[in-house]
């Protein structure tokens, strides 16, 4: 095994002998650490929790009663809505470009809640309307990165980012919304079976992320930030 | 054989009060069915009376009503067209088979700052005279920016126009109770019956509730698919309510367009939405004489209420209809 000092020492005297030891040292990290065979499809089965967050604040206004053409105007009431947690299957297919690098694409329904607090009626209390339940699709691609970073022989992890496209559905399914996703993050594999030799590999995967969301139902058309956690058990073919 | 009964109605829109006979569109009533009272023929000519009124001209007010004039035909996006045909000596009243619009004499209507009058054939909804007077007993503007004190006259003629082509009053609008009427806190529509302080010039400015209303007159093709509907119902106790106002607002786009339930059974429609999600807020008619929407009693025994959730009005077609629960006051 090449040690750290050793990989610090060659990076220090010549280009070349660098590049040979940092291929050396991920070819050694990769002895002890599990991976995906190159060239393979995994598949990925499971559930993913998504992140409540804000949509925004409208305020339903009239034109005030003042003379000129910019009198203040008047609040008839202010709507703040929230989108509600929300658990969602989720596939993803995966291609292993090397053992480290996998590139894959997934698809996930959810069935969101948009909820609507009234505040500011000067006719009325607060009122909390139970608001309505989306259908809410994400199709994505994204590339995944296992580091050479090693925690044991069955545990790797890895980071992620990709982009997806969003289409939410209203509650009375006769319009849709869509926008982009844009997300980030990283979480970990472990194999119950395979990572080391060219058997079958079977294992769980669990990862977080950051999501920004762009476009869809907003009320005040703002990008979104909210974020996933998914557990998934994997296969590859 | 088509028998033809001319009737007159008459809409004010009034300074700090409000007078009867208005529908958000105007109709006439055939086998038990409203039908919809319209222009049949394009353009629609007018003429404006020679006299002057209190602090401006003739002139000044044909000045006002091309401008109006124009202002709703863009709105209707040409499918409404009003021509000025000339000057003339008659009086706006009266049926003479020409739309005559002009300063008047009225200070019995002490709180009137204009009024339409219609003939409407009752069998088919076609109207085929209508006039407008502007009362003399109050003074009037045509400045650019308004003139404290002095009511626009371009507000007005918007106003009063909206009801010659067959709009009746909005509600969306808030007031508060004034000795012997009500003051404006806000206003969501040029068709309010109430009109803003003198010296607003806010009213030049059609609002999304107007041109739901014109769209749905005189809509084209491209306005049905373009827009959407949310049907529902009114209920207090189990039981429909008539004259309830629906509000429906778009939280992305801040438009307020609003309806009436017309009928016992409360229900009630709100067309030419653009597509989208919409919060309803349901309200007594209590910001004007309800005289000045309906001319039938109203139901005002209810507490301001929201719909329980979102409503999508879609594309070329109708919500399904949604049931909003009202609570006595």
């Amino acid at each position: 095994m090449i040690s750290a000092s050793a990989f610090a020492k060659g990076f220090g005297e010549t280009g070349l002998c660098a590049a040979l030891v940092l291929a050396l040292a991920v070819t050694s990290f990769a002895q002890e650490a599990p991976q995906l065979r190159d060239n393979r499809v995994t598949i990925n089965a499971g559930i993913t929790w998504l992140g409540g967050y804000d949509v925004g604040t409208s305020t339903a206004q009239l034109r005030g009663n003042g003379t000129g053409s910019t009198a203040p105007p008047f609040t008839l009431f202010k709507a703040d809505s929230h989108f509600s947690t929300a658990t969602a299957p989720e596939l993803r297919v995966g291609v292993s470009l090397t053992p480290r690098l996998t590139i894959e694409g997934g698809a996930s329904l959810s069935h969101p809640r948009i909820g609507v607090s009234i505040t500011g009626d000067p006719e009325t209390v607060v009122q909390e309307l139970r608001g309505e339940e989306l259908q809410q699709y994400v199709f994505d691609g994204g590339l995944s990165w296992q580091p050479p970073i090693q925690m044991g022989r069955r545990l790797a992890p890895f980071v992620i980012a990709g982009a997806g496209y969003l289409r939410q559905l209203h509650e009375d399914r006769t319009l849709a919304e869509t926008g982009r996703i844009y997300y980030a993050g990283g979480g970990a594999r472990y194999w119950l079976r395979g990572g080391h030799d060219r058997s079958r590999p079977i294992g769980l995967r669990s990862e977080f992320r950051i999501n920004v969301r762009s476009n869809g139902i907003d009320f005040e058309d703002k990008m979104r930030t909210y974020p996933t956690f998914l557990a998934f058990v994997f296969i590859g073919l | 054989m088509t028998r033809l009964v001319a009737i007159t109605t008459a809409l004010l829109l009034t300074l700090g009060s409000s007078s009867p006979l208005a529908y958000l569109k105007l109709g006439a009533t055939l086998d038990g069915r409203v039908i919809d009272a319209t222009w049949r023929q394009q353009p629609i000519g007018y003429f404006i009376s020679e006299r002057d009124g209190t602090g401006v001209s003739a002139v000044d007010l044909r000045g006002a009503v091309d401008r109006a004039a124009a202002t709703w035909s863009d709105a209707s996006s040409g499918m409404v067209r009003l021509s000025y045909q000339g000057m003339t000596t008659a009086a706006a009243e009266g049926t003479d088979g020409r739309n005559t619009i002009g300063f008047l004499d009225r200070p019995d209507l002490d709180r009137v700052l204009a009024a339409t009058s219609f003939m409407i054939d009752v069998t088919t909804g076609a109207i085929y005279e209508a006039d407008i007077f502007f009362n003399t007993s109050f003074v009037f503007s045509v400045a650019a920016d308004g003139q404290p004190g002095r009511v626009d006259l371009e507000s007005v003629a918007l106003h009063e126009l909206g009801h010659l082509l067959g709009l009746g009053h909005s509600g969306i609008g808030e007031t508060e109770r004034t000795a012997g009427g009500y003051r404006v806190l806000g206003s969501g529509a040029v068709m309010f019956p109430i009109a803003l302080t003198p010296g607003a010039i806010a009213d030049r400015v059609l609002q999304p509730d107007d041109i739901a209303g014109i769209s749905d007159l005189y809509s084209g093709a491209t306005a049905v698919i373009d827009t959407g509907g949310i049907v529902g119902r009114v209920t207090k106790n189990g039981q429909g309510v008539n004259g309830a106002h629906v509000v429906a607002f778009n939280p992305e786009t801040g438009i307020l367009i609003g309806n009436f339930t017309l009928s016992d059974n409360g229900d009630f429609v709100i067309a030419r939405l653009p597509p989208g999600p919409y919060i309803l807020r349901v309200e007594p008619l209590d910001d004007a004489d309800p005289e000045s929407f309906l001319g039938t009693p109203v139901d005002a025994n209810f507490q301001v209420t929201y719909a329980p959730r979102m409503v999508v009005a879609p594309h070329g077609g109708s919500s399904s209809p949604i049931e909003i629960r009202v609570l006595p006051k």
